[in-house]
Order: structure tokens, then C-alpha cells, then sequence
């Protein structure tokens, strides 16, 4: 039995379904993100579990209760919010002192346990601060010292990374990752951008239009997406769009003038449309040799703009069906502005997907 | 001495004159009542000969004492009951009353326009057929608390538009049942609002004279006692009286002023650096 237990979850919005039957179990000691675009209801399904939602249909289970019929305050979980939501009339202390108070804690208890996120958090020197004397990254960790001290059954994250900037958040999502496993209870992490899920999850469930695309490791979200959708929004990828032309073991693909080869997948007939994926790293490059151009998953092309990533470039390569992007370590050999190129790739790094409506 | 005509420039005067006149025509009589009520020469006081007899006088008078008793009864029950209900309403305006609010909001400050005369002649009759409640004290302050109610609405709402009502879904999360999350964080926060509207709302109906009236017939508050002391021309207890009623308005305000001042409360008013906090 897992942990924590969405069966079944909806919750409708006058005519709109903003969670459309949800089920999920996660694991005590998981770091969950549920990844998705804004407006696709992970920020609901978030709430839900908070029980600051009720849902239209389903149940919520923690630590084998149902909680479905809880208010907020009875089930035990801590949140931290996007916007941080630090109690204004309160100093540092006393919002983090908060939920210990709430679960009567007493006063020498309450004193360690703040005294210890104190320390964890770097927060040292700034317990009779008040919320708006403290800058952006500051008050997020207020804020997360406020989700750990009372030791909830699990924390819930709203995007809580979302107002502070890169540099900051990449501290943050190390940090908060170690919180996570030196504590042993889940996190639930809302985001809508996939480098924090994939650097801190051991699951990621990809939400759209209110429903779990796939929730499955990191790992596997990335490597093998198991629709388009997740193709396109997790990584960044180029897509073709090509017919089934034949082959057995590997397919051969037809597209505007692009011969792509992919490994054998069940279920695509002779013919039909697909949409391949190639991820932006996956494509390799090499000086343009003449006579080359009919191999498969090879592709002519000039070298439009190259950009800086520190360690990687990312080459804007055009081609005659459009543009295409190759992103390389810095460390292989550079190619110049204008330099005419041949992009190539493993036909193992050719995601498939069926073409359901044209253009899409 | 040469004067620098830069500092003096005929606009600047006529702005300064203009401020000065406003002021003047405003507090100018009550100063004079001021002075009169604290003065021998009372008719005259310039300048004042000081005495207290007139103070005196006012207070020995036992009709007076009794109108104050009233009106202070009248204004601060009146206040207490428009600033819980104005508070409960804005509440329910701003999180559940969706797009209806506008509607809703209108016909809680549509008393706001009706003529006191008449919401005391309506209040007394309603009152009377339906409440069982005669002219009464206890008919005087629920019909006083129909017009303070609007005025209360519209000052707890500026305070309450600009508040995070996700502050309470964060309370909740963290274990405070919903009683404890207004004591503990809304409550705290929108204070001010609440003050304020208590001290405006105590004040109208401290003053009220109209809807007073029309209710209480011959018990008399301070502004019935000093209308009904004008058939006997006015006398000197009235300058004493006017001068009381002022002093405590004034301090009121001076209390409210000062919290503003010191930052303690902001009325609805928020500065911009503690804006972004809430």
C-alpha cells in the first residue's frame, strides 16, 4: 500500500473538469513532481491533497486514511507556496514556531525544533526579522522551514521556485532535494519547468487537460516518452513529420525530402503519419560531404546561429524542411556561422508518435 | 533686505491665501465656540476672559448628563453592532458573493441616500409593527446602525480588497482550524479597517440627531438636548456642550491620526514598502 493515494480524483469547475480521474500512489520516501503547462490542473490536484480543494469525485488516502472528507487543518501536511505567503504580522520565528504551535507543542520543543530548521536552512540571525525585510531567496527558505519544522506526513510544493532567479533556484532545488531524503517523507512538487523535475524527482507525472499523461522515473520520461505531448514538453527536441514507408526491424520514414530510420514499434501500419522526435543533444554533426545526402537520418544543412551555453552550443541549423537544432558539448569540434554541415543521429533516438490530426 | 521674488511668486501666494481662507472658514467657528465656552465674556470672548463656570453649569445640569449617557450608549452599540456586521458582509462580498458583488455592494450602501428624516420615521414604524419595539433606546441604535452599516462597508472594504485571503489557506495547512486562522492571521491584519470603521461609525451615531429623534421621543441624547435647548434661545451651556462633543470627535480622530502616524495601524492606507509583504 502506498503511501499516499489518489483514486479516482476529479474536481469540476462548472462545466470544465479541472482533475479528470486521477489515480496515483506514491511511495513514503518519493519526490514526486507533477510537471505540466499552466492551466492543467496540477496546482488543483496539489490543493486537493491539501484538502484546500474538495474533489468532485474520488478519494484521497494518507498513511491509509481517507482523507477526502478533512479540512486542511486535520490532515497533517505542510505546503509551501509559490508566493511564499509568509504571515506578515510575524517575525521569522514566530511564522516558523506556527504550525508546532498549532500541534501544541511544548515551549522547549517548539524552541528545538525551530532552532533546528534555523540551522538547516541558514536562516541564523534573522529570527526577529518580519517577512517584508527579507529578500526573495530568504523568504522562500522561511517558507520551506515553515513546510519541514512541524515534520508533516508529506510536503506539498507550489512551484516554489518560480519567483526567484536561476542561480538562486538551482541553489534551492539542491538543497531542497537533500531535505527531502534526509527527512523520509514525500514531496510533492508542482512545476511547470522540467529542469527542477528532473533534477529533483525519482518520479515525474506529466499533467495535461487535468489527466496524468505518464507517471513514471525521471529517467524514463525523458529517454522514452510515452506520448507526443511528453515528446515535445519534457527536453527539447526538433520533430519531422514523415509516413510509414516500410522496413521490418526498423522502420523507414518519408518525409519532405528527410529519410529517417527508427526502431520498430507495434502498432504504426504502412503508411501512416507519425511525428518523429529527435532530442536537440541526440543530433550530431559533421562537415558536409558531397554524395552523402540519401543515408538515413542524415540532413544537410547550414549552420544558422550558434549559441553560447557555457558548456554547450547550440547550433540553429537549416534545412530545406525548416530549422533543426543540434546542441553539442563545447569540448567537440565547433562548427562556424554559414558552415555547411550534415546532422545526423541513432535511429535508437527516434521517438515515434502517430499523427492523429493533421498539422498537429 | 532684498527679496527673492522666486520664493514669491503670485500663484504660490494665491494657493497659500486660498489654504489659509479654507482653513479658516472651517475650524474657525468651532474655535469660537471654543473660546466662548471656556470665557466669561461669552457672547464676545476677544479675548477671552478665562472661567470654568460655564463648564461648570453644563455638567451639574443632570438633563445633559443623561443625554451623554444616551448618546455614548447609542454610539457605541450602534458602532459595535455596524462594524461586526459590516465586517461579516465585506467578508462574504469579497470570497463568495462571485459576480454578483457589484449588486450586492450597491444595495449595502444604498442607505447612504435616504434622507435621516426619513430612515428614522420608516425605523420607528418598522420598529413598532414588527419588532415589537417601541420608541426606545434599543429601537435607536438598530435604526442607527442601518446608516453607520453602509459607511462601515465601505471602510472595512478598503482594507479588505487588498487583503491575501491564500494567508488563510497557508494557516489552515499548518494545523489552525478556521476559528484560529481569523484570530491568528486575518483578524491581526485587517484591524485597522475594523478600528476605523468603529471609531466613524461610534461618531455619526454619537452625533446623530434625526433618526435619534424620531425614536426616542422625549429621552433625550446630547444633539436633541441642544436643539431642544435653542427654543429657550441659546444659552451658554449650549457653547460648553458643542465644545465637549467636539473634543471628544477630535480625539478620536487624534487617535486614529497618531496610529497612522506611528505606523501602527494604516486605515486601508498602506505604504509601498509594505506592500509587497501581504
Amino acid at each position: 500500500m502506498a503511501y499516499i493515494h489518489l483514486d479516482g480524483v476529479s474536481r469540476q469547475y462548472g462545466s470544465v473538469w479541472a482533475v479528470d480521474r486521477v489515480n496515483m500512489a506514491i511511495e513514503k520516501h518519493e519526490f514526486v513532481s507533477l510537471l505540466g503547462p499552466s492551466g492543467s490542473g496540477k496546482t488543483t490536484l496539489l490543493r486537493i491533497i491539501a484538502g484546500l480543494e474538495r474533489p468532485t469525485q474520488g478519494r484521497v488516502l494518507i498513511d491509509g486514511e481517507d482523507v477526502t472528507e478533512l479540512p486542511p487543518h486535520k490532515r497533517g501536511v505542510a505546503m509551501v507556496f509559490q508566493e511564499f505567503l509568509l504571515f506578515p504580522h510575524r517575525t521569522v520565528y514566530e511564522n516558523l514556531a506556527f504550525p508546532l504551535r498549532m500541534l501544541k507543542l511544548p515551549k522547549g520543543e517548539i524552541e528545538a525544533r525551530v532552532e533546528w530548521v534555523v540551522g538547516i536552512l541558514a536562516l541564523r540571525g534573522l529570527e526577529t526579522r518580519y517577512p517584508n525585510q527579507l529578500s526573495g531567496g530568504q523568504q522562500q527558505r522561511v517558507a520551506l522551514g515553515r513546510g519541514l519544522v512541524g515534520r508533516p506526513k508529506v510536503l506539498l510544493l507550489d512551484e516554489p521556485l518560480a519567483n526567484l532567479d536561476r542561480e538562486l533556484r538551482q541553489e534551492m532545488e539542491v538543497e531542497i532535494r537533500k531535505h527531502q531524503t534526509g527527512l523520509g517523507i514525500p514531496f510533492v512538487y508542482v512545476t511547470h519547468n522540467q529542469e527542477e523535475a528532473l533534477s529533483m524527482s525519482d518520479r515525474i507525472a506529466v499533467v495535461r487537460g487535468g489527466r496524468i499523461e505518464d507517471f513514471a522515473s525521471r529517467a524514463d520520461i525523458y529517454d522514452r516518452p510515452k506520448t507526443a505531448f511528453i515528446a515535445q514538453f519534457v527536453g527539447r527536441s526538433s520533430r519531422f513529420e514523415a509516413i510509414v514507408a516500410g522496413g521490418d526491424r526498423r522502420l523507414a520514414l518519408r518525409g519532405d525530402g528527410i529519410l529517417i530510420e527508427a526502431e520498430s514499434q507495434p502498432g504504426l501500419a504502412l503508411g501512416e503519419r507519425v511525428a518523429a522526435y529527435v532530442k536537440n543533444e541526440k543530433v550530431r554533426l559533421k562537415p558536409a560531404e558531397p554524395g552523402g545526402a540519401d543515408a538515413p537520418n542524415a540532413l544537410p544543412a547550414t549552420v544558422r546561429h550558434v549559441i553560447l551555453r557555457g558548456a554547450y552550443a547550440e547550433y540553429v541549423l537549416g534545412w530545406s524542411g525548416g530549422e533543426l537544432i543540434a546542441s553539442r558539448p563545447r569540448s567537440e569540434a565547433e562548427f562556424a556561422e554559414g558552415a555547411a554541415v550534415t546532422a545526423f543521429w541513432n535511429a535508437a533516438d527516434v521517438d515515434l508518435f502517430p499523427v492523429s490530426e493533421p498539422g498537429r | 533686505m532684498s527679496m527673492k521674488l522666486g520664493k514669491w511668486k503670485p500663484g504660490k501666494i494665491a494657493l497659500l491665501a486660498t489654504v489659509a481662507v479654507s482653513y479658516l472658514f472651517l475650524y474657525l467657528p468651532v474655535v469660537h465656540i471654543g473660546l466662548a465656552s471656556f470665557a466669561r465674556n461669552s457672547n464676545f470672548p476677544y479675548p477671552p476672559k478665562w472661567s470654568l463656570d460655564i463648564m461648570t453649569r453644563l455638567l451639574s445640569n443632570s438633563l445633559y448628563q443623561t443625554a451623554l449617557g444616551n448618546s455614548l450608549l447609542i454610539g457605541v452599540f450602534a458602532a459595535l453592532l455596524s462594524t461586526a456586521l459590516a465586517g461579516l458582509a465585506t467578508i462574504g462580498l469579497l470570497r463568495h458573493a462571485g459576480r454578483r458583488a457589484p449588486v450586492y455592494l450597491a444595495l449595502f450602501i444604498a442607505p447612504l441616500f435616504v434622507a435621516e428624516v426619513l430612515l428614522g420615521i420608516s425605523s420607528l414604524i418598522f420598529n413598532g409593527l414588527f419588532l415589537g419595539l417601541q420608541g426606545n433606546i434599543v429601537s435607536a441604535i438598530l435604526a442607527n446602525v442601518v446608516h453607520c452599516f453602509s459607511y462601515a462597508v465601505l471602510i472595512i472594504a478598503t482594507q479588505l480588497y487588498r487583503y491575501d485571503w491564500r494567508l488563510d489557506d497557508a494557516a489552515m495547512v499548518f494545523g489552525a482550524s478556521p476559528a484560529r486562522t481569523f484570530f491568528e492571521v486575518t483578524l491581526p491584519l485587517i484591524w485597522p479597517g475594523l478600528l476605523g470603521a468603529f471609531i466613524v461609525t461610534f461618531i455619526m451615531a454619537f452625533n446623530n440627531l434625526e433618526i435619534s429623534f424620531y425614536l426616542l421621543g422625549a429621552t433625550p441624547t446630547l444633539p436633541s438636548a441642544a436643539w431642544g435647548a435653542l427654543r429657550y434661545g441659546v444659552k451658554p451651556e449650549l457653547y460648553a456642550l458643542a465644545t465637549c462633543v467636539n473634543l471628544i470627535v477630535f480625539t478620536l480622530l487624534a487617535v486614529m491620526f497618531v496610529l497612522m502616524m506611528t505606523g501602527a495601524a494604516t486605515f486601508g492606507h498602506r505604504p509601498e514598502r509594505e506592500r509587497s509583504a501581504v
